[in-house]
């Protein structure tokens, strides 16, 4: 292993310990949202002072200069705590980092990224909508030119924490007589402009993160245009690749294998432990196996970013494989402790607790590029298999059939 | 041992997958099948010539000292390849053990002779469903082994083979020689592993280990052939998944290439990540080789290998249609041997009980 990663790893540890009876998830327990949010902030604050915000920016925008291996390095260490950061994982993993290289105000955008790093502002990104998610391109929230600027009308949805964001980035149709990803644009927007309208969306788990958001005549001038008109699309997929270089679970974001482990060591089926049973041993076997294949292509990544070596293509297997099983492993969980499973929590954590880990697993399978999104990226991105029919290729949008 | 190949390794992978490649086809692998014990004699004067029997043997035995992860690259081009013998896990196996746990007469007695592969060894531990019975099938008294071991992997050739038996004073690890045995072959689905039944009528033996240290070590001998195995599997369950993309990108059907439907290319998507799983686990437990959690990362690498090769071969014939199941199209070659090799070593089964033992602590 790398000295100087190890290195900044024990000194990311140190730090990470000293705050954690400030943020950690005990101090959590028991919180609202707001409670929770404003602690984030403090959070987000103290660790834009203490140097582990925007690790990999540039340190002209406020960033601290470093490569992503400290970023990941800081991330996997960061995520043992249970910290209130999640407030803001999207606002800095996609549109700031966007705003950086797109923005055309670089005052505003120095601003901005400052204030976002502090946790006093919070992006989010406008991308689905009611009519689709994976297929981006086919969306239909439009801006029409109006005066020297722009006048938005539509409906965006899923937008994780719109109800507390300061600004947003959005792609919308700009040209509905074109093939669809030919006639979108990128702009940002203040979520705070008249007409704009946020709806929280409650999910099944009973939590509500996500959003619909409505546009009705929002009034935009041209300098928040960030990609050439009709030249969306590509600054739309140069955001999704911002975050390849993410920490990532093989729990998928779910308990870890240990806690099942334990589970199984105390809960008795026939009499004997279920540790002892045939069963429960497969599917442990079965998981810990996977988990520890996806450790490993986890550590080889980091070592050939190490090394100056790009990653390979396996590294987007951790999303796909690690929530669905997770999901399933859950589902064991509950049905080992039988009754004793039905009280539940809508609070608890999903990284601890196994109903909730349950419940929530479809929003991981789906959000984010779903299973059937991802298994198609791999077959044509990584193996070269062909595209699915599309009756909609070549055809303008507003010639698509609906 | 970091888990990134260097450029040395790399090289190995490389050149064996180029020579393996160039020299054996399908053709020399489908009539051993419908012969009674005979190897594909290419492959072992290949591993023999290029050096692979000494590999990962002592450089003072006339190994050339290099480790499980080097052997473990050329026995994933083998299984890519489908290795036309057994000998190369099996004589690695053997001399592992007597490296590991033999005085240096017995290592100067064997070593050199498996290094250079004019001698064969084998490992021969199971009974039936128990790939590690508690009570083995041979006895040893008087320095003599006596008993009937079934399905032992290259048993026919093999002039030396490690056992487990029985003696008064508890179990022994041995190194028997083969000579006098009584070897009959067993016709199964897969020929060229040479499986053989082996019945010894008072054969002299070496003890490498007694007591209950003799089944440990007979654990870690077959722990250390199963990662060298996971990688065959991985290999083979690779070449199975490419075979299967490279079908689905040109057989058309309904007017577009088949892979075209997500039926077949979410299944192909699917291969890709038993065998990138697989692989990692593969490249983790040879690295982890003489460190504490070598046990558990092995049982890792050999359960989602296996299920990677079986799956592979599975999903690769149901691809193909009909022609999958031609016995000229050779497909089943991967199928037979992905099972020949999911028996050997122990099954998922066995292994699924080693990881939880060891994840959960052997009371459980």
């Amino acid at each position: 292993m790398n000295h100087e990663t190890d290195a900044y790893r024990a000194k990311a540890v140190a730090w990470l310990d000293s705050i954690a009876p400030k943020y950690g998830r005990d101090v959590r327990e028991g919180l609202t949202v707001e409670e929770d949010l404003a602690l984030g902030r403090q959070y987000q604050a103290d660790k834009y002072a203490a140097g582990y915000a925007g690790i990999n920016w540039p340190t002209e925008l406020g960033g601290q200069g470093l490569t992503h291996i400290e970023k990941v390095t800081f991330e996997a260490e960061e995520m043992k705590y249970g910290l209130p950061n999640v407030y803001f994982g999207i606002s800095l993993g996609m549109p700031v980092p966007v705003l950086m290289q797109f923005g055309q105000d670089r005052e505003f955008v120095k601003e901005r990224v400052v204030k976002a790093l502090k946790g006093e502002e919070i992006w989010c990104q406008l991308f689905s909508e009611p009519s689709g998610g994976t297929d981006l391109a086919g969306l239909r929230t439009r801006a029409e030119p109006d005066g020297n600027g722009w006048k938005i009308n539509g409906q965006k949805v899923w937008t994780s924490w719109a109800q507390y964001s300061d600004y947003g980035v959005i792609v919308v149709r700009t040209d509905p007589n074109v093939v669809k990803h030919k006639g979108l644009t990128y702009f940002w927007v203040d979520m705070k402009a008249p007409g704009v309208t946020v709806r929280p969306i409650r999910l099944a788990g009973g939590d509500s993160h996500v959003n619909e958001v409505f546009f009705d005549d929002v009034r935009i001038t041209d300098d928040h245009r960030m990609s050439p008109v009709g030249g969306g699309f590509a600054v739309a997929i140069a955001t999704l690749m911002i975050e390849r270089y993410v920490a990532t679970d093989s729990a998928g974001f779910g308990p870890p294998i240990d806690e099942f482990v334990s589970l199984a060591k105390s809960v008795k089926m026939n009499g004997k432990p279920a540790i002892e049973d045939g069963r429960i041993r497969q599917q442990i076997a079965r998981n810990y196996a996977m988990r520890s294949g996806l450790d490993s292509i986890t550590t080889r990544a980091m070592l050939m970013m190490r090394a100056g070596m790009t990653p390979g293509a396996e590294g987007s297997l951790n999303k796909l494989v690690a929530v669905r099983s997770r999901q399933k492993l859950s589902e064991l969980a509950l049905d080992l402790q039988g009754t004793d499973a039905l009280p539940f929590n809508e609070h608890a954590s999903q990284k601890s607790d196994w109903a909730s880990s349950w419940i929530n697993a479809p929003t991981g399978r789906i959000a984010g590029g779903s299973d059937e999104t991802l298994l198609n990226t791999i077959a044509e991105k990584i193996l070269g298999l062909p595209q699915d029919h599309r009756p909609d290729k070549g055809v303008p949008f507003n010639q698509i059939p609906a | 041992m970091t888990i990134l190949y260097d450029e040395g390794q790399q090289a190995i992978a490389t050149e064996s997958r180029r020579i393996l490649e160039a020299r054996i086809s399908k053709d020399d692998l489908l009539p051993l099948l419908e012969q009674q014990g005979k190897y594909h004699q290419g492959f072992w004067d290949i591993a023999k010539e290029q050096g692979w029997t000494a590999l990962a043997m002592p450089e003072s035995f006339g190994g050339l000292e290099l480790t499980l992860v080097e052997l473990g690259l050329i026995a994933h081009q083998a299984g890519r390849s489908i290795s036309g013998a057994p000998f190369l896990t099996s004589n690695f196996g053997a001399a592992k053990a007597i490296e590991t746990y033999g005085d240096d007469a017995a290592k100067s007695r064997y070593l050199p002779a498996l290094a250079s592969g004019e001698m064969i060894g084998s490992v021969a531990f199971a009974a039936g469903a128990d790939p590690l019975p508690i009570q083995s099938p041979l006895s040893f008294a008087d320095g003599q082994v006596r008993g009937r071991l079934d399905g032992v992997v290259g048993g026919l050739y093999a002039d030396v083979v490690i056992v487990l038996a029985e003696a008064a004073d508890g179990a022994k690890l041995l190194a028997v020689d083969t000579a006098g045995a009584e070897k009959s072959f067993i016709d199964s689905f897969d020929n060229s592993r040479a499986f053989a039944a082996l019945s010894f009528s008072g054969q002299s033996a070496i003890v490498l280990a007694s007591g209950p240290a003799a089944r440990d070590a007979a654990l870690h001998i077959l722990a250390l052939q199963s990662v060298v195995t996971a990688h065959e599997q991985t290999g083979g369950a690779e070449a199975l998944m490419e075979i299967a993309r490279d079908y689905a990108n040109t057989r058309k059907a309904f007017g577009q290439p088949i892979g075209a439907f997500q039926s077949v290319k979410h299944r192909i998507a699917e291969l890709y990540s038993y065998v990138e799983l697989a692989r990692a686990n593969c490249i983790r437990a040879a690295a982890a080789y003489g460190t504490d959690g070598f046990l558990l990362a092995a049982a890792a690498a050999r359960l989602s290998a296996t299920e990677a090769y079986d799956t592979a071969a599975r999903d690769c014939v149901q691809i193909h249609g009909g022609i999958g199941v031609t016995w000229e199209l050779g497909l089943h070659l991967h199928m037979r041997r992905a099972r020949s090799l999911a028996i050997e070593q122990g099954s998922t089964l066995f292994w699924e009980d080693i990881l939880v033992d060891e994840l959960a602590g052997e009371a459980a």
